[in-house]
């Protein structure tokens, strides 16, 4: 199941907002009383979303959820930049096709 | 011969005291005193300001500290007074993920007291480690808790707690 601030994140960006701060636009709380987590504070401009506006956005919450994951495997296998430039200066291609490698070894959803 | 009072005219404050016995009497007891920390790291929802589940009692004078249920230090009868609290906070998360920032609030009955915002200079640090104090006038049935926030771009929000990393949370009365 897909964190409610993903979903959140997805509902506002397919209503014009492309940016949530949590610490202000929108307070989400979890009182670990086993109900989970729930929206404390709504401040953006545009409605917040109803509980069936929110289940709509779970698959792609799902998937993004994955893809931030993918995302992250991916920059830890690139390695520090510095040493990135390094290889690039020293051979391009076999910096391209270590690259690829890592993409394709760790595809989005 | 015991002295029953002494009279501040009579002590020279620029003397030295050299006790051989035990002073009693003097000071309070700084009771309730409590310290309690989380058996293993807590899950928690990404960006959610979510209640720390400290269930392990390091020490806890008065069971003023519900270790099981509700997570919160609630002030016993017949001992309001102000209170010192302090409380430890490992957050990030547990599968190598990307941490953005952690916040990390104390709530007295129910309703947040303040947040310490530890953020990271590239704001992607896997784990965030911060000391919280703060003090508070608290009356008998006041309630005190942790909650913490980690926001993370992948992988899973933790508290994290463990055999070296402790997550933690104590406090005690200072003065009645």
């Amino acid at each position: 199941m897909a964190n409610l601030s993903t979903k959140i994140k997805m509902y506002c960006d397919a209503n014009g907002v492309s940016e949530v701060d949590f610490m202000k636009n929108v307070m989400l709380q979890d009182d670990s009383d086993g109900k989970g987590a729930y929206i404390k504070e709504w401040n953006l401009d545009i409605a917040q979303p109803t509980d069936a506006q929110l289940s709509a956005q779970e698959t792609a919450a799902n998937t993004e959820e994955a893809n931030n994951q993918v995302r992250s495997t991916r920059k830890a296998a690139y390695g520090d930049i510095g040493e990135q430039l390094d290889e690039i200066y020293k051979d391009i291609d076999a910096w391209k096709a270590r690259i690829k490698s890592i993409k394709d070894t760790n595809p989005k959803g | 011969m015991a002295i029953d009072k002494i009279q501040s005219e009579s002590i020279n404050l620029a003397d030295n005291f050299a006790f051989t016995g035990t002073v009693t009497g003097a000071g309070e007891s700084n009771t309730p005193a409590f310290e309690v920390r989380l058996s293993a790291n807590q899950t928690l929802s990404d960006a959610t300001a979510t209640k720390a589940q400290f269930n392990t009692e390091d020490f806890d004078t008065d069971s003023a500290y519900d270790n099981s249920s509700n997570y919160r230090f609630t002030v016993p009868s017949g001992k309001a007074g102000k209170y010192f609290f302090y409380t430890c906070i490992i957050g990030g998360n547990s599968s190598g993920g990307t941490t953005d920032y952690i916040n990390v609030y104390f709530y007295k009955n129910g309703s947040s007291q303040g947040r310490l915002h530890p953020r990271g200079y590239n704001h992607a640090q896997m784990t965030y480690s911060t000391t919280y104090t703060k003090s508070f006038d608290l009356s008998v049935g006041d309630y005190i808790e942790i909650y913490v926030l980690v926001d993370t771009t992948s992988g899973t929000p933790v508290i994290m707690s463990g055999s070296d990393l402790r997550s933690s949370f104590g406090g005690y009365r200072v003065k009645s």
